[in-house]
């Protein structure tokens, strides 16, 4: 092998374990990292790591109804809605990818922020 | 060989590789609330979104001629026609052949003129109780899905009845969603209409799509999941919309027999196969069917793929589904043959 193309072959050596070692560092990060969304039809209004995220609660208004969102533990879920049915407040725990918690009258939405199931 | 030689080759390769990437699918998606439940809809196209933009303006036609409260849909003007004979859309008059259809295959497990009785227990309106026996018997004797008259594109509903397509009209639409990103050359699309999920081809990556199934038990959690291409996942449970008085649980899948929630030994009925609407029609019918009828059922007609769970914990699964489907829960998976 001349020099010029061992220096290229080192180089481009160099570039495929460096973007390696890279995405390997972001599999770790992104495995660190529970970020949940909370969405308001459409809007994502905020974004929370439950990994680290302190328990707080999040009151959100909306036209027809309310909803008491609660970060617990590093756990997520819809603690009081303002309709009648409270369908989202029996979902309980936001546990699954494919399973958010969804209040229809507020059109909010609890989900994980990255969906590898569907259902 | 020399690397001058073999530099504008990899320079070449990589231009080209680059320019490619742009001709392949993207990933377009987006969220809505519409026919009262909240749709994901996943699709990869070449189009700039115009076949998700399609979809989206599909549904919303959909849910205005269905929906059952917004005035001047075919369903409202056929429950206000006081009897007499009503023009509908080819959606709504295949919609009601389909009820009719499932209806008699079912021994009059899904009825979709049980609208009334379904009023009564306020689960149309969030505001749910239990009503007086006497208010039940009198609405069931206005129940009859027999007595709907169809022919070609005309309705005739006697004045005392009332009807609704909620058992079908989300199966129909995620038909209609996959057939709109079919046909605009999509090979690759996952929607989700409040947990009835249904694909066009395998995930782009070539691998089947994972579609979780809910733990009736445990509904913010999975029992397992079920791996497809090209097929709908539509399911039915007591865990889906339910209220409790007096410490006991009511939900909204009704059984004519008595006007109650249907107690027939299941919990949860999950239908796979190829159309939306079939499978949504069936997982209503069979989960009032009950346990020992639903099993006969597909043993009779086939053309789906099921699993059950009952009340008392056990998990059955055709056999069509089994090796498909991936047990994450604590019962114990008991496959159901064509015997």
């Amino acid at each position: 092998m001349n020099k010029p193309l061992a220096a290229i072959a080192a180089f481009a050596g160099l570039v495929f374990l460096g973007s390696g070692a890279w995405m390997l560092a972001g599999h770790f990060r992104a495995q660190d990292a529970v970020l949940v969304e909370i969405v308001q039809d459409g809007k994502v209004l905020y974004t929370v790591d439950l990994a680290s995220e302190e328990d707080r609660s999040i009151r959100i208004e909306g036209a027809d109804s309310w909803n008491l969102v609660t970060v617990r533990g590093g756990e997520i879920f819809m603690e009081e809605a303002g309709c009648p049915d409270q369908t989202c407040v029996k979902m309980g725990v936001l546990r699954a990818e494919n399973l958010p918690i969804v209040c229809l009258p507020n059109k909010l939405v609890i989900r994980f922020a990255d969906s590898q199931e569907v259902s | 060989m020399s690397y001058r030689r073999i530099l504008p080759a990899a320079v070449l390769a990589a231009v080209c590789l680059t320019g490619c990437a742009k001709s392949e699918p993207q990933e377009y998606s987006t969220d809505l609330f519409a026919m009262d439940t909240y749709m994901q809809l996943k699709v990869w196209n070449t189009d700039d979104g115009a076949s998700l933009d399609a979809a989206a303006a599909r549904i919303a036609a959909l849910e205005n001629t269905f929906s059952v409260t917004i005035d001047g849909s075919d369903i409202a003007r056929v429950n206000h026609a006081a009897g007499a004979p009503t023009q509908v859309s080819e959606d709504t008059a295949l919609l009601i052949r389909k009820a009719q259809e499932i209806g008699d295959a079912s021994g009059g497990a899904l009825d979709i003129s049980l609208y009334p009785v379904l009023c009564a227990w306020g689960f149309t309106t969030g505001e749910m109780h239990v009503p007086e026996r006497s208010t039940l018997d009198a609405l069931l004797g206005q129940v009859d899905y027999t007595k709907i008259g169809l022919d070609g594109n005309t309705v005739t509903l006697p004045a005392d009845m009332e009807i609704d397509l909620g058992a079908l009209a989300k199966g129909y639409t995620s038909d209609e969603v996959i057939r709109i990103f079919r046909e605009s050359g999509a090979e690759s699309a996952i929607v989700s209409l409040g947990g009835n999920v249904q694909a066009l081809g395998s995930k782009p990556d070539g691998s089947k799509w994972k579609v979780g199934i809910v733990d009736p038990f445990s509904p913010s959690e999975n029992m397992g999941v079920v791996e497809i291409e090209n097929q709908a996942v539509i399911t039915s449970g007591n865990y889906e919309r339910y209220f409790e008085e007096n410490g006991q649980k009511y939900w909204h899948i009704l059984d004519k027999a008595d006007g109650e929630p249907a107690d027939n030994g299941l919990v949860s009925v999950t239908i796979i196969g190829d159309s939306g609407l079939q499978c949504d029609a069936l997982s209503t019918a069979l989960f009032v069917e009950g346990t020992q009828d639903a099993v006969a059922h597909w043993q009779r007609d086939g053309g789906f793929e099921m699993l059950l769970v009952t009340e008392d914990g056990r998990l059955l699964v055709t056999e069509g589904i089994a090796d498909a489907f991936t047990n994450r829960s604590a019962m114990p998976m008991e496959v159901i043959s064509h015997e």
